[in-house]
C-alpha cells in the first residue's frame, strides 16, 4: 500500500452519550457524556496512542471508532466514507479491515473451544475458503504471531497470559485488516512479558502494513509504540501532537500534571524529581464542570476557564491543545 | 529492629502436586525504612507478606522457618495472639480497597469500629480521631467524608480510607500489597507522596509490594526482588537501580520503555514467561530465560549470600 499518511479513519465532532436511570429513579434520567466533540484523524500506517485516567472515555471512543458502539452525535469516516450511520449488514464488509484488540484475553477467547479454532472463526465468518486454504492460513498466523504449529490444538487456558494475547491478536490480523483499535493490550501482562507483545505488535505493523489505534494507561508503553499521541480528558482531547514532542514538552497544563505523576526509575535521591499532583478526582461526566472542564483540577486556572471553554486548536503545524493558558515552547 | 524474618518456606498441597510458592526467603526491617517488594505474579511476593501477617489459614499449607516481630516469633502463634497484633501493631493495605470495607457502613463508622477493638475508646472519643485520620490522607473534608460509604467515594478516596484505616492504631509496620496497581497514576502520585509523608510522621516500618520498579525507585529505601519464590536480589535502592547485579534485575529493567530520550527501535524483551511453580527447572529458576547461563546454572540453585547488596546468581558469584 502506497497512500501512507493518507487519512483512513476519521471522527468529527463525534459525540457518545449514554442514558442512565429511569425516569422514576430518585435523580430521572441523566446523560453520561462519556465523548464529547472529539475530532480526530487516524492516517495510514501510524500508531495514535490515547491516554488519560480512567474514565475518560478513551475506551468508549475506541469502541465507536469501531463502531461496537452506535455513535450519538458527529461523523465517523473511513477512507472518506461515512460510516456514523450504517445498518450492521452494511458494516459487515468493513468488519473486515476494522479490527480490535482487548485487554483481557482470557475474557475474549471461548475457553470451550481450541485456539486454532478460535483464530480460524473470523476466516470462516468473512472469507469463502476452503478447509485446507485455512489450515494453511492458521498456520500462517500462529507463525506470524510467535505460537508453536502443535499450539493449535489446545484450549486457552492452557496458556500462559502472554500466548493468550497472541491468540487474540492472530484472531484481529486474520483477515488481513487495515486499522486495528487496541484497548489495553498489555495492561492485563507481567511486566517481563509486555515488551514480547509492544515488539510483537510493531513488527506486524511493519510487516502488514497496519495502522494501530493504541490505547493504554502505562504511558511509556504508548510513548513507545505512538507516532502521535492524544490526550484526553472527561470525553475530549485536550492535546494532541507527535509522541516523543508531547511526551518532551507537553503544552496542556492536566497533560504536563499525568506526565509528570509517571514513577520512573532514577538513581537520583528519591522524590526529587519536580511532580504536579493533581488535588481532586476526575469530575463526573454526568456534571461536566462550566467553561474548560479541567478548571476544578488546574494549578493554573483563571477566570476566563471557569466560563469559557477552549477549543482544540493549531497552534503548530501537527500541535494542538485545547487551553487558554497553554505553555508553547 | 521492627521484623526480622529467616529461611521462611510456604508451600500448598495440590491436586497437581506439592507447590513451594515461598523457598528460602530472608530480611529484615527497622524503624520507619521502607522495604520495596518487586515481582512478577507467582513471585511469591503477596504469599510471604500472608505469612508474615498470619493471613495463611489454608489447611493445605506449611509454613517453615522464622518470622520475628519485635523479637517475638509470630510463626505458630495462637490466632487470638495475632489478632491483637493485627491491625494494632501491624496493619496491611491490599489491592483493591473494598476487600477492606464493607459496603454497608460509613467510611467513618468502619474506621472508628477498629479504634474501639483495639483501644478501647468511647464511640464519640473514636469518632475524633476518625476526623484527624480522615484530614491526615488529605480528604478536602473529612466530616462530611464520615458519613459517607464506600460506593459514594473514588477509588482513590477509598484507598485513602483504607490507609487512615490502617494507621488509626499507629502500627510499627504496614504491610502494603499493590496499592496504588488499581489507580491512575495521577492518583498514584499522590498516594505515594501519602505514604512518605506518613512514614515521616509516624516512624512505621512499610513494606510496599508492587510490579512497578518505578514505583519501588521513588518510594523504597531497600528493594528485594523476588522470582518463582525466591529472593533474587537485594540491596539499597540506589545500590539496585545503579549497580544490577541479577540478570533478571538487569534484564526487567531493560524491558522497560523509557519516558525521555531516543526511543529504542524494538524493547530488549525477556524471552518466555515466568515459570509455574509446578514444574520450576532443576537448577536456577530464571535459567531458561536468562542471557549468561552456563553449566553450573543447571545444576543447582544459587544462593543469596550475605553481603548487603546481594545477587543470587552463579555469575556475578563467580565475577
Amino acid at each position: 500500500m502506497t497512500d501512507t499518511g493518507r487519512p483512513i479513519l476519521e471522527t468529527r465532532s463525534l459525540a457518545k452519550r449514554f442514558s442512565i436511570g429511569t425516569r422514576f429513579s430518585a435523580e430521572g434520567r441523566r446523560t453520561v457524556h462519556a465523548v464529547d466533540n472529539v475530532s480526530l484523524t487516524v492516517r495510514r500506517g501510524e500508531t495514535v496512542g490515547l491516554v488519560g485516567e480512567s474514565g475518560c472515555g478513551k475506551s468508549t471512543l475506541a469502541r465507536c471508532l469501531v463502531r461496537l458502539y452506535d455513535i450519538t452525535d458527529g461523523k465517523l469516516l473511513f477512507e472518506g466514507d461515512d460510516i456514523t450511520a450504517k445498518s450492521l449488514s452494511e458494516l459487515r464488509p468493513l468488519r473486515r479491515r476494522l479490527q480490535m484488540v482487548f485487554q483481557d484475553p482470557s475474557a475474549s477467547l471461548n475457553p470451550r473451544r481450541r485456539v486454532g479454532d478460535l483464530v480460524a472463526e473470523p476466516l470462516r465468518i468473512h472469507g469463502k475458503v476452503s478447509a485446507k486454504e485455512m489450515a494453511a492460513r492458521v498456520a500462517e498466523l500462529f507463525e506470524l504471531v510467535g505460537l508453536l504449529p502443535d499450539h493449535m490444538m489446545r484450549y486457552p487456558h492452557e496458556f500462559s497470559g502472554g500466548q493468550r494475547q497472541r491468540v487474540g491478536i492472530a484472531r484481529a490480523i486474520a483477515l488481513n485488516p487495515d486499522l486495528v483499535v487496541l484497548d489495553e493490550p498489555v495492561s492485563a501482562l507481567d511486566v517481563s512479558v509486555q515488551a514480547q507483545i509492544v515488539n510483537l505488535l510493531a513488527d506486524l505493523q511493519e510487516k502488514l502494513k497496519l495502522t494501530y489505534v493504541f490505547i493504554a494507561h502505562d504511558l511509556s508503553v504508548v510513548r513507545q509504540v505512538s507516532t502521535r499521541i492524544a490526550v484526553m480528558y472527561l470525553g475530549s482531547i485536550v492535546e494532541e501532537g507527535p509522541a516523543e514532542e508531547v511526551f518532551a514538552t507537553p503544552a496542556h497544563p492536566y497533560s504536563q500534571a499525568l506526565i509528570s505523576a509517571v514513577p520512573i526509575v532514577e538513581t537520583t535521591p528519591a522524590g526529587a524529581r519536580k511532580r504536579i499532583i493533581l488535588t481532586g478526582d476526575v469530575p463526573s461526566p454526568l456534571k461536566p464542570p462550566s467553561g474548560c472542564r479541567f478548571h476544578p483540577r488546574c494549578p493554573i486556572a483563571a477566570d476566563r476557564c471557569r466560563s469559557e471553554r477552549p477549543e482544540l486548536k493549531e497552534y503548530r503545524p501537527d500541535r494542538k491543545v485545547a487551553c487558554h493558558f497553554p505553555t508553547l515552547t | 529492629m521492627i521484623l526480622s524474618v529467616r529461611d521462611l518456606k510456604v508451600s500448598f498441597r495440590t491436586h497437581d502436586g506439592p507447590v513451594r510458592a515461598i523457598d528460602g526467603v530472608s530480611f529484615d526491617l527497622e524503624e520507619s525504612e521502607i522495604l520495596g517488594v518487586v515481582g512478577e505474579s507467582g513471585s511469591g511476593k503477596t504469599v510471604s507478606l500472608l505469612a508474615v501477617m498470619g493471613l495463611i489459614t489454608d489447611p493445605n499449607a506449611t509454613i517453615e522457618g522464622s518470622i520475628r516481630y519485635k523479637g517475638r516469633e509470630l510463626v505458630g502463634l495462637p490466632t487470638r495472639e495475632l489478632r491483637r497484633l493485627r491491625g494494632n501493631e501491624i496493619a496491611m493495605i491490599f489491592q483493591d480497597p473494598m476487600t477492606a470495607l464493607t459496603p454497608v457502613y460509613t467510611i467513618g463508622w468502619q474506621i472508628a469500629e477498629q479504634i474501639r477493638a483495639h483501644r478501647g475508646l468511647s464511640k464519640s472519643k473514636a469518632m475524633e480521631r476518625v476526623e484527624q485520620l480522615l484530614a491526615e490522607v488529605n480528604f478536602p473534608n473529612p466530616h462530611e467524608a464520615m458519613s459517607r460509604y464506600p460506593h459514594q467515594l473514588s477509588g482513590g478516596m477509598r484507598q485513602r480510607a483504607v490507609i487512615a484505616m490502617a494507621l488509626s492504631c499507629d502500627p510499627a509496620l504496614l504491610v502494603a500489597d499493590e496499592p496504588t496497581t488499581a489507580l491512575d497514576v495521577t492518583v498514584q502520585a499522590g498516594i505515594l507522596d501519602l505514604v512518605r509523608k506518613l512514614r515521616a510522621k509516624h516512624k512505621s516500618a512499610v513494606v510496599f509490594i508492587t510490579h512497578d520498579m518505578g514505583v519501588v525507585s521513588e518510594l523504597a529505601d531497600r528493594v528485594m526482588v523476588m522470582y518463582a519464590g525466591r529472593v533474587v536480589e537485594r540491596g539499597t535502592r540506589t545500590e539496585l537501580f545503579s549497580d544490577p547485579r541479577h540478570p533478571y534485575t538487569r534484564a526487567l529493567l531493560g524491558s522497560i520503555p523509557p519516558l525521555t530520550g531516543q526511543k529504542p527501535r524494538r524493547l530488549p524483551a525477556i524471552p518466555g514467561s515466568p515459570p509455574s511453580l509446578l514444574r520450576l527447572p532443576q537448577g536456577c529458576p530464571f535459567g531458561p530465560r536468562c542471557p549468561v547461563r552456563y553449566e553450573p546454572c543447571d545444576a543447582g540453585k544459587p544462593g543469596l549470600g550475605a553481603s548487603a547488596h546481594a545477587a543470587a546468581c552463579f555469575r556475578v558469584a563467580q565475577a
